[in-house]
């Protein structure tokens, strides 16, 4: 026990003893304690940097240790980072660590110090550090110079998705500070009085000119800002491969990826490092870059590729046998040798790659619308026939190649053309016939297709037809038409001929074309059948033909309305009952029609079938125009004769006939219908195209319709067009014309024959006044050989009688009774004896001057009262009545004032006469010594009075009675 | 200091080259009134902030609220309207051209921050604009009478100089590019207003005397350049202060 306690008595004085020495050790520097620590700071990169040596370490001593750093912000005791920084120091060595702040370093005092420890890797518990280093202070806003406001960091360059620190340092506590990011207002936090710092989280890459970043004095014009530039990522080259071409050179190529952005401030570079040879390029093209292959054969490369900026690394690493990425060259002097009519031979030469490998080539033959592909081994030079060719074809070869052994890339193509020799055409040329009888002769047009180029074998030159006469073997005709014409027309008799045609180019003649004409066409009527056409095209069939048919024809035109029609056929089988025409040339509403023939082995064709259809029907387009005719007032007739239903787009079924009235009302056989314009009228329907006259009936008079008529298809029915207004007459307005007309015709008629007989009703109703010297009366006279007769001067001769003519009127008499045509004279007599006249005078009747007198309105004879003895006595002197009648009647008639034109004619003296007129009277009632004429003369009523008492020369006035006395 | 001094420098090596090559460029024109106008209506495109200042904004970023503020002429970076209208002809014409010369320099360094190939093709139509309407200033103060007599000495624009310094950061170098194009488009408007002054005076002289027109405007503008020192305000023509105002 005193043993155990003299024991633990002494370890513990051994460890006093020790743990005394170890305390004077610390409390002087160790000897390898950090001295002449420096501290320096690089704004652009936001780094601080510590520079430092080791306290008694000699020059070749060389030791491990370890370096613990602190740095606080702002005041000492805010410690914010602390790392050990392990690292083998040799005497005298300055060493350096640099330490990179997120926040910028003007933002914030900085304050760093170190300690060291010798670094005993198996005990690092039991470290010994040194004393801590002064504090050492890094404050950069001392530096800042004196404008008001700062904002850091400057030009900083992140990648986007990066956290940036940034911080404004103003001079004066007063000013109210704001930031902005590309014009949005941050929230920041104060670290000071003076700054505030602001935490951007996960930067986006805005513009390739950077990202604004500034803060403004509110009151204030001053302003400050950062460009923070943000890059895109640094992406890693893709597809990063190599090749050689002529194992001289490696090409290496690789896809960059997406542009960083910002290239002027953050350019990367591309470097190749190959590690079996060691060397290193860089690249001057950032996706391809050309490695020299060393010159002794290195078959391995293992390449990496490094992309890389101030902010990032990528790389790609490749490793291959150069063998294996052979990319032959083009082939060259591609040439075609023995060209024939259907072979060529194509020969080629190839790059040498060293005469160790193998090529595999590759020979594609273009033409006739096909590839053909051949596959060739090569060492130096290529060799293929081509066959199977057609003649005079135009083809395109071109021959590529590749490593044979280890394929990696095929070689660029390298192309030649080539043409085949012509040959003789190989088919007869497909042709058919029109036929047209013309003033006895057969007018035939002969058609071909012109050969395809297979057929051809070249170019056709002409064609050759050759006519023969099968009634006359020997006669033969020789026709040339040169190419390109498709047809010829031969004027034929009415016999039977054989016709060849063939196709001839530089080189031969094709197998001949053979057709018969025959003097009768033999296009007897066939009954035409409807097709029905589709967009594929017409689907026609017929009866099989029995006996010698070697094929038939299908004949067409594709554009019937436009003359030439442009004829079409087709040739088919004798098998064959049925085929489908179809043509680009196929428009709807054109209705087209098929002539079906069949061939006879003596190649004559007969017509078997005619079809005709539409290959797709469309309503019609067009109205017919209509006349309309024997309009009654019940009904009126509608005909339009002049409307063909061929010519429409598409079958005719019948018509509509629309009729609008006022009244509305249908009438059997009609319907009502709806237009367009919702206006409602009568339809009547004719089912039959055939029929192109309507009667409308059941109308009413003097009303107005108004129709329209439309023809009507399968697809619909034509334009609802104008209307044509109609107006029904009256009922009676006809039978009126019936009557009228003939009136009229017959009133022209009379005239027509009276003005054609005109003398002679003149002769008979107006015959002409007897001139007196011509008077029978002269004659008569000379008979009795009276030598005091003569012809008196009017002056001469003395009224002594006034006959007067009284016409009964109202009596009822015809006038044409003798009685009525009886004058009455008066007799003015000599009264008084100085009356020296010749005598008694005789009166003449004139009967022209009563039948003018009696006809005159203002002349008119006014009976004579027979008591006016008064009035007579005016008239007793005859000169006052020769005034009378000189002054008032015969001057003018028309100066006799209307109530003043009752007149009393005077008949010329003579002995009275009675009986017939033409006859000379008899038995004068008066002395007959007088033979004179008298003045006849009108004596207006009103002068009558006035000259009664004037003296006259007419001793006596005989008044005769008025009922038999006719002026 | 040997930058600055290279700064100084070369814009005057560059102009004298300039004004050196000119006659090797070709011929100018002797009409007066075509190249006058010519040059004013070269003058009016120039001022439009469509060739040059919008591009520039619209590139740097600038066109956002509280930052377009931002982008005005900065006092005395270019001559000012009155003071253009107050130099002889000649003057104005040496100083038209040594300011453009500046201005050219100035665009080449901005070149550097306009990444876009579009936008730099722009810039290199403006340049050339800019070198043609130098060329015209040439014919024109050739057809100046005296244009041999000695040259005299150009005013400076203290603003227009080829750069800022180069200590400034991105963000204070495009502001100050911004004011830089402004200045200019201000200026190239302010010279077209001096144009077209100098164009009413010639229609004024040929009214009244169609023939001694020019000569006596060109007289009187040399007077005026003599006695510039004396009397600043000396009319170069008469009616050639009454320019629009602008500026």
């Amino acid at each position: 026990m005193a043993l155990f306690s003299v024991f633990q008595t002494t370890f513990l004085l051994a460890l006093l003893s020790l743990r005394t020495h170890q305390s004077e050790v610390l409390s002087e520097p160790l000897p390898w304690a950090p001295e002449s620590l420096k501290v320096s700071i690089n704004s652009t990169h936001q780094c601080l940097h510590l520079q430092w040596s080791v306290h008694n370490l000699a020059y070749h001593q060389e030791l491990k240790m370890v370096f613990q750093i602190e740095i606080s912000r702002i005041k000492t005791s805010n410690v914010i980072w602390v790392e050990n920084y392990s690292t083998t120091v040799k005497g005298n060595q300055v060493l350096h660590w640099s330490w990179e702040s997120k926040l910028p370093l003007e933002c914030a005092k900085h304050f760093i110090r170190m300690r060291s420890a010798v670094d005993d890797a198996t005990t690092p518990e039991q470290r010994f550090w040194s004393n801590w280093s002064s504090w050492e202070e890094v404050d950069v806003q001392n530096s800042l110079g004196h404008e008001p406001l700062f904002v850091f960091p400057k030009d900083k360059l992140v990648e986007e998705g990066s956290n940036v620190t940034i911080c404004y340092v103003s001079r004066s506590q007063q000013n109210n500070i704001s930031c902005y990011l590309e014009g949005v207002r941050m929230q920041g936090q104060q670290l000071d009085p003076n700054v505030s710092m602001f935490n951007l989280y996960d930067v986006a890459f805005i513009r390739e000119t950077g990202t604004n970043i500034y803060c403004k004095v509110d009151r204030g014009d001053d302003i400050k800002g950062i460009v923070l530039f943000v890059s895109k990522i640094l992406e890693e080259p893709k597809d990063f491969s190599c090749e050689t071409r002529d194992f001289q050179t490696l090409s290496c190529t690789w896809d960059p990826g997406r542009d960083t952005g910002l290239l002027k401030q953050l350019p990367q570079s591309y470097t190749l490092f190959e590690s079996f040879s060691g060397k290193k390029i860089l690249c001057k093209h950032k996706s391809w870059c050309n490695w020299q292959v060393a010159p002794e054969s290195q078959e391995m490369y293992n390449f990496t590729l490094t992309a890389e900026n101030y902010l990032r690394k990528r790389s790609v690493h490749i490793l291959f046998n150069l063998a294996h990425r052979v990319h032959p060259m083009a082939p060259f002097n591609v040439l075609f040798n023995d060209v024939s009519v259907t072979n060529a031979t194509i020969t080629w030469k190839v790059h040498s790659t060293g005469n160790y490998y193998t090529l595999l080539c590759q020979v594609e033959l273009y033409g006739e619308g096909k590839v053909i592909q051949h596959n060739v081994s090569v060492k130096v030079n290529g060799e293929l026939v081509l066959s199977g060719l057609q003649p005079d074809t135009e083809y395109s070869a071109q021959v590529r190649c590749a490593n044979a052994n280890h394929f990696w890339k095929w070689s660029e193509w390298t192309r030649q053309n080539f043409t085949t020799v012509e040959a003789a055409p190989s088919e007869a040329p497909d042709i058919w016939r029109n036929v047209k009888s013309v003033q006895g002769y057969c007018v035939v047009t002969l058609f071909w297709k012109p050969l395809t180029r297979l057929q051809a074998n070249g170019e056709i030159l002409f064609y050759n037809i050759v006519v023969k006469d099968l009634d006359r073997p020997s006669g033969l005709q020789l026709l040339s038409v040169p190419a390109p014409a498709n047809r010829t027309e031969l004027t034929l008799d009415q016999r039977s001929y054989q016709i060849h045609v063939t196709a001839n180019n530089s080189v031969g003649t094709s197998p001949a074309s053979v057709l018969v004409v025959s003097g009768d066409p033999g296009d007897e009527e066939v009954e035409e059948e409807r097709v029905k056409g589709t967009e594929g095209g017409f689907s026609l069939s017929w009866k099989p033909q029995l006996g010698n048919i070697t094929g038939y024809v299908v004949e067409w035109c594709d554009r019937p309305r436009d003359p030439p029609c442009d004829l079409q056929w087709k040739h088919l089988g004798p098998n064959t009952t049925s085929t489908v025409i179809s043509s680009d040339a196929f428009r709807p509403g054109v209705r087209y029609n098929f002539r079906i023939y069949g061939i006879s082995t003596e190649m004559v064709p007969h017509l078997l079938e005619k079809k005709t259809g539409y290959s797709q029907e469309l309503a019609p387009s067009d109205n017919p125009r209509v006349v309309m005719s024997n309009l009654t007032s019940h009904s009126f007739t509608l005909s339009w004769k002049d409307y063909s239903t061929e010519s429409q787009p598409s079958f005719i079924r019948g018509y509509h006939v629309y009729l609008k009235s006022k009244a509305g009302q249908c009438h059997p056989g009609s319907e009502k219908a709806v237009l367009s314009d919702d206006s409602v009228c009568c339809k009547y329907k004719i089912d039959d195209p055939k029929q192109k006259t309507f009667v409308v009936g059941n109308l009413q008079p003097e009303s107005f319709y108004e129709f329209l008529v439309t023809p009507y298809s399968a697809v619909g029915e034509g334009p609802h067009g104008a209307f044509t207004k109609v107006t029904t007459p009256d009922e009676y307005s006809p039978m009126l014309i019936r009557i009228i007309l003939p009136m009229i015709f017959c009133i022209l008629l009379i005239m027509i024959l009276c003005y054609l007989k005109s003398q002679w009703m003149k002769e008979k109703c107006y015959p002409d006044i007897p001139d007196p010297y011509k008077s029978s009366v002269l004659s008569l006279i000379k008979s009795k050989e009276n030598p005091r007769l003569t012809i008196m001067n009017i002056k001469d001769c003395v009224p002594d009688t006034i006959e007067v003519v009284n016409k009964h009127e109202g009596t009822g008499k015809s006038p044409t009774e003798p009685e009525a045509a009886k004058p009455t004279y008066l007799y003015l007599l000599p009264a008084e004896e100085s009356y020296s006249g010749p005598g008694p005078c005789i009166c003449f009747e004139n009967f022209t001057y009563n039948q003018a007198a009696s006809d005159s309105a203002s002349c008119g004879h006014v009976p004579v009262p027979t008591k006016a003895p008064s009035q007579l006595g005016l008239l007793t002197s005859s000169e006052n009545l020769l005034t009378a009648l000189e002054k008032n009647c015969m001057n003018s008639l028309e100066e006799i004032p209307a109530g003043e034109s009752s007149l009393n004619y005077v008949s010329q003296v003579a002995s009275p006469m009675s009986g017939e007129k033409s006859s000379l009277p008899t038995n004068p009632p008066q002395p007959e010594l007088c033979s004179e004429y008298k003045m006849q003369m009108a004596i207006p009523l009103g002068l009558a009075a006035p000259s009664s008492s004037g003296s006259s020369s007419l001793s006596s006035i005989t008044l005769l009675d008025e009922g038999e006395h006719y002026h | 200091m040997q930058a600055q001094l290279l700064w100084r420098t070369l814009p005057s090596l560059v102009l004298g080259l300039l004004f050196l090559s000119m006659p090797a460029m070709g011929s100018c024109s002797d009409k007066y009134p075509e190249l006058l106008g010519q040059l004013q209506k070269q003058a009016d495109f120039m001022q439009h902030t469509n060739t040059l200042l919008d591009l520039y904004i619209r590139s740097q970023g600038l066109d956002k609220n509280g930052l377009k503020e931002h982008c005005r002429e900065r006092p005395g970076a270019f001559p000012s309207k009155d003071a253009l209208q107050r130099l002889s002809r000649r003057v104005f014409l040496r100083t038209l051209d040594t300011t453009l010369g500046h201005v050219l320099l100035r665009l080449a360094a901005l070149e550097q921050d306009i990444p876009k190939a579009q936008d730099l093709e722009m810039l290199s139509v403006v340049k050339l604009n800019i070198r043609g309407f130098k060329n015209n200033i040439h014919c024109m103060a050739q057809l100046l009478p005296g244009s041999s007599e000695t040259t005299e000495p150009t005013p400076t624009s203290p603003g227009a100089s080829p750069s800022p310094t180069p200590t400034l950061d991105t963000f204070q170098r495009r502001l100050e590019g911004c004011r830089f194009l402004h200045g200019y488009h201000r200026f190239m408007r302010s010279v077209g207003q001096v144009f077209r002054e100098w164009g009413k005076s010639l229609s004024r002289s040929r009214r009244h005397s169609p023939h001694q027109g020019l000569l006596k405007g060109a007289r009187r503008m040399q007077l005026s350049g003599r006695n510039k020192r004396l009397m600043p305000r000396v009319q170069l023509a008469p009616g050639s202060h009454r320019g629009a105002p602008g500026g």
